[in-house]
Parts: C-alpha cells; sequence; structure tokens
C-alpha cells in the first residue's frame, strides 16, 4: 500500500492508514488537542492524495483501532455483509467518492450497499468531500423506520422535542411539550433529558408523557434519555417506553468510560424488544458526537470523524428508529466555530445514512464556542436541504438544563415551509387535524397550546 | 462577427429578442395599516403566566408567521450577550487569597488556551504543586477545590456558599475536610492530581458550569473517590445545576455529602456506585419549587426597570 506523495516537487511520507486518514480531516480544534492533525494545508492535501488511492479492501484491513483491543473493530468486521461489500471492495477511496456522487447511484443502491461498508470506509469517502458533496450525497439516502410513526420518507423533515427542566419539574416538562406540539414539532420523539438519573424519576416522566399522547392521540414516542442501566430498571418498574436511548462512542475504551459495552447494549435491546410500548420494529435511540472518544482519551490517535464513524458502525447493529450526532455540544475544544461545528453536521448526517441509519443532526452550539445564532440558523437549512432525517426543537432554541443553544420551536416549521418538507405522514394528518398546521401553512390553531388536551 | 457572437446572436433570436417583453402585471396596493403588527409590549398570554410557575423555559412567546415577534427577538438577543459576557469573565489572580483560600493554578495561561486546551486545564503548574505539598493538610477524608471552571461569575457568585455548606455538612458528619482552595483555568479531572497530592479519600470539585442563555451562575460538582492522575468520566459522579433555578447551594451541599458518605462506604465511584436507597431527604430535589422569572432585559427610551443605571 502506497503512503507516500509529492506536491510541487515537496515529499510526504505517512508511516500509517490511521494516520492518513487524520492528516486528510479539514481543521477540526479536537484533532489539533489530540495531536494528530496535518501540520499544514498542503500536508492536509497530500493526505488526501495518499487517501484517494488507498482500496476500500485496504480500508477494511487496517481499522483504526485493531482487533487485540477493541470489540468494536471486530464486531464490524465479523458482521460485514460481504456481499455487498465485494461489489465495492477493489474501488479505492477517490473512485468511491465519485461513484457515490453518480446520478445512476440511487438510494435504494445505497441502501443496500451501507451493511457492507465499514466506518472507516465512510470517513475516508467523507474526507475527500467538500460540504455540498457531503450534501449531495446525504439526500440521495434512503432510511426508512417505524415506530408509532414512519420516519425517514422523501420530502419529511421530523424532530425531537426536548422539553428538559433542570429540576425535572413535570408540569413544567408538560407545558413546554404542548407549546412545542402546537408548533408541529415532536414527530421523531419527545425525549427527556432527566436532570436526575434515577429509574423511579425516569417511570414517572415516561408515564406522564404517555397520558399526554394517548389522551391527544398523538402519533409519536417518547422516551427519557437516562443511562440504559436507569432505563432497564424502570422497564422493571412496569412503564411505557416507546424508545430507550444510550450515547456511544467509537472505541471499546470510550463506551467503557460511558458504563456500556456490546454486550450490556445487546441486553438491553432484548429486553425492550419484549418490553417496548411502541408498535415497532425499530425501537432504539442513540446520540454521539465528535469529540467524545478524545474527551475519555480513548481515540487510539484516530481522528474524530473517524471515530464518530465507528459510533454508527456500533449502532447499526440494533436497527435504531433515531440517530443523532449531537454535533457542537461538547464544546470548542473538539469544534471551536461556526465552519467546523457546520462541517461536522454535514459530514456526521452523510457518514450516518450511507452506513443505513436514520440520521437526525442536533444542530448546535454552546456559548463558549464561536458561533454565531445566524450561522446556526444557517446550517438547519443546509442539513435540511442534505436530507436529515430530524432536527430538535426546544423554546427559542435554550436548553435550560443542558445549557446550550440548539433549534427551535418556531425553526421547525419555517425550514419545512422553506424547503418544501412536511412531517412524518402519520403526524402530519394529526397536526391538519388538529388546526395547527394547514397543510405547509400555520393553521387556525397553530402556537395555540390550548387545543391539546 | 466571431463564430461565438454568431451563435449566441442566433440563440437570442430564437429565444424571441426580437419580441418585447409583455408589460409587468401592476404592483398591488400596499394595505394599510399593516394587518399583523403587534401593539408593544404585549401582554403575556395566559399560557406564558401558568407556565412561568413551573419553568422557566420560554414558552406562551406566540409567533409572526412561523418566526418571532420582535421584542422576543430583542430578548433573546439580550439574553445571548449576556451568557457571552460570562463566558468571557474571568477570575481574578488574587481572588483566592482575598477569600482566604489556598490559590492554585492550572498549566493553562491564557483565556483562549483555557477553552481549546483541556489537557493543560486538569494539570497544577510547578508553582501551585509546590504550594499544596508545601501548605496543603494531606490525609484527609474529603478534599473539596474550589474552581472557575467555565463560568468564573459563578464561581464569584454562590461558590464560596456551596463550599462552605459543603464543608460544613462533612465535618457535621465526622469527616476530615482538607484545607479550602481555589484554582484557577481548571477542568474537572484537576481534582486528580490534587486529590493525589492531599492524598484524600474523595475528592469534590465545585466549579462553574458552562453559562446557558441569559444566566451564567450555574456550578457543577464532580466527586472522585480514591482520587488519582489517570481516573475517567466513568470513575466519577456528578451533580450540574446548582444554581437558584436548579438545586440552592445549601440543599446541593447535603446531597453531595450523601454522594460522598456512599463513596466512603463502598469504596468506590462513578458507574460501580450503588446509588439505589440512598437517603437523599429534601435534598433529593424532588417537590415543587417556584422556578425564578425569567427577567425582561431590554427596554427602549427612558428607564422603566428601576435597577436601570446609566453606562458611563
Amino acid at each position: 500500500m502506497n503512503l507516500s506523495a509529492s506536491i510541487r516537487g515537496v515529499g510526504y511520507r505517512f508511516t500509517s492508514v490511521t494516520e492518513v486518514l487524520a492528516k486528510a480531516n479539514p481543521p477540526k480544534s479536537g484533532d489539533d488537542l489530540a495531536g494528530i492533525s496535518a501540520r499544514d494545508a498542503v500536508e492536509r492535501v497530500a493526505a488526501r492524495a495518499v487517501l484517494a488511492d488507498i482500496t476500500l479492501a485496504e480500508l477494511r484491513a487496517h481499522p483504526v483501532v485493531p482487533h487485540e483491543i477493541d470489540e468494536l473493530s471486530r464486531m464490524v468486521e465479523s458482521t460485514l455483509d460481504e456481499g455487498a461489500y465485494s461489489a465495492v471492495k477493489h474501488l479505492s477511496v477517490g473512485q468511491f467518492r465519485e461513484w457515490l456522487l453518480e446520478p445512476s447511484t440511487t438510494g435504494p443502491t445505497l441502501r443496500a450497499l451501507a451493511p457492507g461498508l465499514t466506518p472507516e470506509m465512510v470517513a475516508a469517502a467523507c474526507k475527500l468531500m467538500s460540504n455540498l458533496d457531503l450534501m449531495t450525497v446525504g439526500a440521495k439516502c434512503e432510511v426508512v423506520v417505524r415506530a408509532n410513526n414512519t420516519l425517514g420518507l422523501p420530502g419529511r423533515l421530523s424532530s425531537r422535542l426536548q422539553p428538559n427542566h433542570p429540576t425535572d419539574d413535570i408540569d413544567g416538562i408538560l407545558y413546554t411539550t404542548r407549546e412545542g406540539l402546537s408548533y408541529g414539532c415532536g414527530d421523531a420523539v419527545i425525549g427527556v433529558n432527566p436532570a436526575t438519573d434515577t429509574p423511579e424519576s425516569t417511570a414517572q416522566i415516561l408515564t406522564r408523557l404517555h397520558d399526554v399522547r394517548v389522551r391527544n392521540n398523538i402519533p409519536t414516542q417518547h422516551c427519557v434519555l437516562s443511562h440504559v442501566t436507569v432505563q432497564m430498571k424502570a422497564l422493571d418498574l412496569g412503564c411505557p417506553m416507546d424508545l430507550m436511548f444510550q450515547s456511544l462512542s467509537g472505541s471499546q475504551k470510550g463506551n467503557k468510560a460511558f458504563g456500556i459495552s456490546i454486550a450490556l447494549i445487546d441486553e438491553a435491546h432484548a429486553k425492550m424488544k419484549a418490553m417496548t410500548s411502541n408498535r415497532g420494529p425499530n425501537f432504539m435511540y442513540f446520540e454521539t458526537g465528535q469529540g467524545s472518544a478524545l474527551s475519555s482519551d480513548a481515540h487510539h490517535g484516530a481522528d474524530q470523524v473517524t471515530l464518530e464513524a465507528r459510533c454508527y458502525g456500533f449502532a447499526r447493529r440494533y436497527k435504531p428508529f433515531l440517530v443523532n450526532t449531537v454535533v457542537g455540544f461538547i464544546g470548542p475544544e473538539y469544534l471551536e466555530d461556526g465552519p467546523q461545528i457546520t462541517r461536522a453536521g454535514l459530514e456526521d448526517h452523510f457518514m450516518g445514512k450511507l452506513m443505513g441509519l436514520p440520521m437526525g443532526c442536533d444542530a448546535c452550539f454552546t456559548y463558549h464556542a464561536r458561533m454565531s445564532q445566524d450561522e446556526l440558523e444557517c446550517l438547519k437549512v443546509l442539513l435540511g436541504a442534505a436530507g436529515c432525517t430530524y432536527l430538535m426543537s426546544l423554546p427559542v432554541g435554550d436548553d435550560i438544563m443542558l445549557n446550550y443553544q440548539s433549534t427551535s420551536f418556531h425553526d421547525i416549521p419555517s425550514v419545512r415551509r422553506l424547503l418544501g418538507k412536511r412531517p412524518t405522514p402519520e403526524f402530519d394528518a394529526w397536526l391538519n387535524e388538529m388546526g395547527i398546521m394547514d397543510g405547509l401553512k400555520p393553521g387556525e390553531r397553530f402556537g395555540d397550546p390550548s387545543v391539546l388536551k | 462577427m466571431s463564430f461565438t457572437r454568431a451563435l449566441m446572436e442566433n440563440l437570442r433570436v430564437k429565444l424571441g429578442a426580437m419580441d418585447p417583453l409583455p408589460p409587468p402585471p401592476p404592483l398591488p396596493e400596499v394595505p394599510f395599516p399593516p394587518s399583523r403588527v403587534f401593539p408593544t409590549p404585549r401582554r403575556r398570554s395566559a399560557y406564558a403566566e401558568a407556565a412561568a410557575r413551573h419553568t422557566t423555559a420560554l414558552v406562551g412567546i406566540g409567533h409572526v408567521g412561523t418566526r418571532y415577534a420582535t421584542d422576543v427577538v430583542l430578548q433573546f438577543q439580550a439574553e445571548l450577550a449576556v451568557a457571552h459576557a460570562a463566558v468571557g469573565t474571568e477570575l481574578p489572580e488574587d481572588w483566592a487569597e482575598k477569600n482566604g483560600l489556598l490559590p492554585l493554578h492550572s498549566r493553562v495561561t491564557s483565556h483562549r488556551q483555557f477553552l481549546l486546551r483541556p489537557d493543560l486545564g486538569r494539570r497544577l503548574d510547578e508553582a501551585s504543586l509546590a504550594r499544596l505539598n508545601e501548605k496543603a493538610r494531606k490525609g484527609v477524608d474529603i478534599q473539596p477545590i474550589l474552581a472557575d471552571g467555565l463560568s468564573a461569575v459563578a464561581c464569584m457568585g454562590a461558590g464560596l456558599a456551596l463550599l462552605a455548606h459543603f464543608t460544613r455538612e462533612c465535618e457535621a458528619r465526622g469527616w476530615s475536610v482538607g484545607t479550602p482552595m481555589c484554582a484557577r483555568y481548571a477542568r474537572v479531572w484537576l481534582e486528580d492530581e490534587v486529590g493525589q497530592t492531599v492524598n484524600a479519600k474523595v475528592a469534590a470539585i465545585l466549579l462553574g458550569e458552562r453559562p446557558g442563555l441569559g444566566t451564567g451562575d450555574g456550578l457543577s460538582a464532580y466527586l472522585v473517590y480514591r482520587p488519582r492522575i489517570g481516573c475517567s468520566d466513568g470513575d466519577r459522579n456528578m451533580m450540574s445545576n446548582i444554581h437558584a433555578r436548579g438545586a440552592p447551594p445549601e440543599q446541593a451541599a447535603r446531597r453531595l455529602a450523601v454522594l460522598a458518605g456512599a463513596m466512603l462506604d463502598q469504596k468506590t465511584s462513578g458507574v460501580p456506585l450503588n446509588l439505589a436507597g440512598l437517603d437523599l431527604g429534601d435534598a433529593g430535589g424532588g417537590g415543587y419549587r417556584a422556578p425564578e422569572p425569567r427577567v425582561r432585559l431590554v427596554y427602549a427610551g427612558d428607564a422603566q426597570d428601576k435597577n436601570t443605571k446609566e453606562r458611563a
């Protein structure tokens, strides 16, 4: 395998696939922090030139974390769809990029290919793509999943309603929930990050959200995003649970820091399969985000884009209903500013979709990152145009518990109207029946939470 | 005429360049007055009033089409400015000493570096390590560490109260508590090196959490059993939202002491720590407490807010 290139007569030599992948990455403060990024723009192009000639088969043979020390690498290797893989294994990454961009490579073809791709292949293609390349391919991917409604159909843009509260005051959570529903938000999930991570409070919030859903006959699902072990105990308490949640990392060591393993998620998945209150067949919900591995010193010298792709390699084992990257959440030490957060949002959406996941994005910034509100609003439109499955939604985009800025209740109908997108068909029908929406236009009861019981 | 120009000319004729465009349709009259302008300032909706008894989330704010009314936009921008100002505030060099705390400093040398290099914020600089070795009490049960973290505003605000309440709760349980100290440019994991140096059973760093919209007064606490360099997030237990809208310092201190007690009993922390059956009492955060109302920040014209000060 060739690991060297020359640009204007200057030679560049790399020592491993992991190094090539890292140096081919566009600038990210997290890669600088890890000390693995290209030293300048020219070296970055040299790394990309090397990467463009590496074949997908060579990438399969060189996962960024070796099999011997990582159960994720082993699981991806042993569960890869050999048939799908053999159709593309001979392509170089450069050829793979071009094949992805060909109009004749359609959504169904990409969906069939997904189980044959390793995270490293997807991450490699990502590094050779511009933002508009990422959007072009992302928009072609079709990943449709079903729980109480059907997510990911063409021409649809869904949203998670996120009614978080710093003390889990259930009435406060429900006031925010009703407000969000009256703006047409919440068709992906009504999902609460709890302040208190206990089985009892998880069960209580789920039960009360379930009541609202049933009383108003809303075709959606609910979730409380406590640790997976806490949710398993909550299930034992006998509460309804439409989706089960967990944050994932891109290496075994990173997952250990999250208190999880493949065996644990297998167990949670089996329990949920037997006990979920949704109609299925999809019932898991995962969150990811560039930088999570490095933050627990679990990156093994790999860059954060490749590690992010490895989270998707983990997630797809469970055919989840929802996966989203929380793109600007961890902070400026991983994604410093508007351009880096924007780029990462489009990368993560592209990689997740290409691996066959119903990929959403929490387009967001923390207040110590250098991203303006205008830049964030632009990203929401870019993600919508790229076919992103869902965005978040909060009152004025303000999470009063987790302290960051995301998508607002008002942004969801705005982006939908701008791009001609609708919510899931079941939820769309419900909104029209309730008078909240009139097709793409706000209906008589739009923004009026008293419409909900 | 060149060949290309001839081609272009031909194409123009084909597209109808010889025919004049039809006259544009007449523009509509602008209706007067514009149909959907809200009176300012608007009254809060009944829903907003009711919700405000339970949450500080901005609900019941109405809409213009699918967007915000102007006063909502201005309130949002003012709150954003408050958050950014809190992020930019730094802990004064002499603040720790002035408040009777042993001053510590991480290896970070500038605010921007603090944001981009958490690795440097997790380790003490040489002078601080020497000072800690020389002056701090060793072999304690609990070592609390106050720190700026991502909000020096919060550290200087409720930080001292939280430290005092937590120390009192620990001493009341008969534990030995380490020298009071305050670290500048500190990240959570700094507690590992500090705790290891003073040989504490439990280290507890109390630090400013990242500011939220319109705020910057929140503290978080991270506790770890047998602190040592190399501990990770899975080894820690944490509590966030220590502020007037979440858990006030006195209540939070009690809860943290219960947590520290569990660590001392079970001789572990983080994921393996069993939290079932802990008696948190009213420190559990259950029960109703009215949220602090969200303050209107923007008034145009003469001061309507009695707290207004003239800007020099």
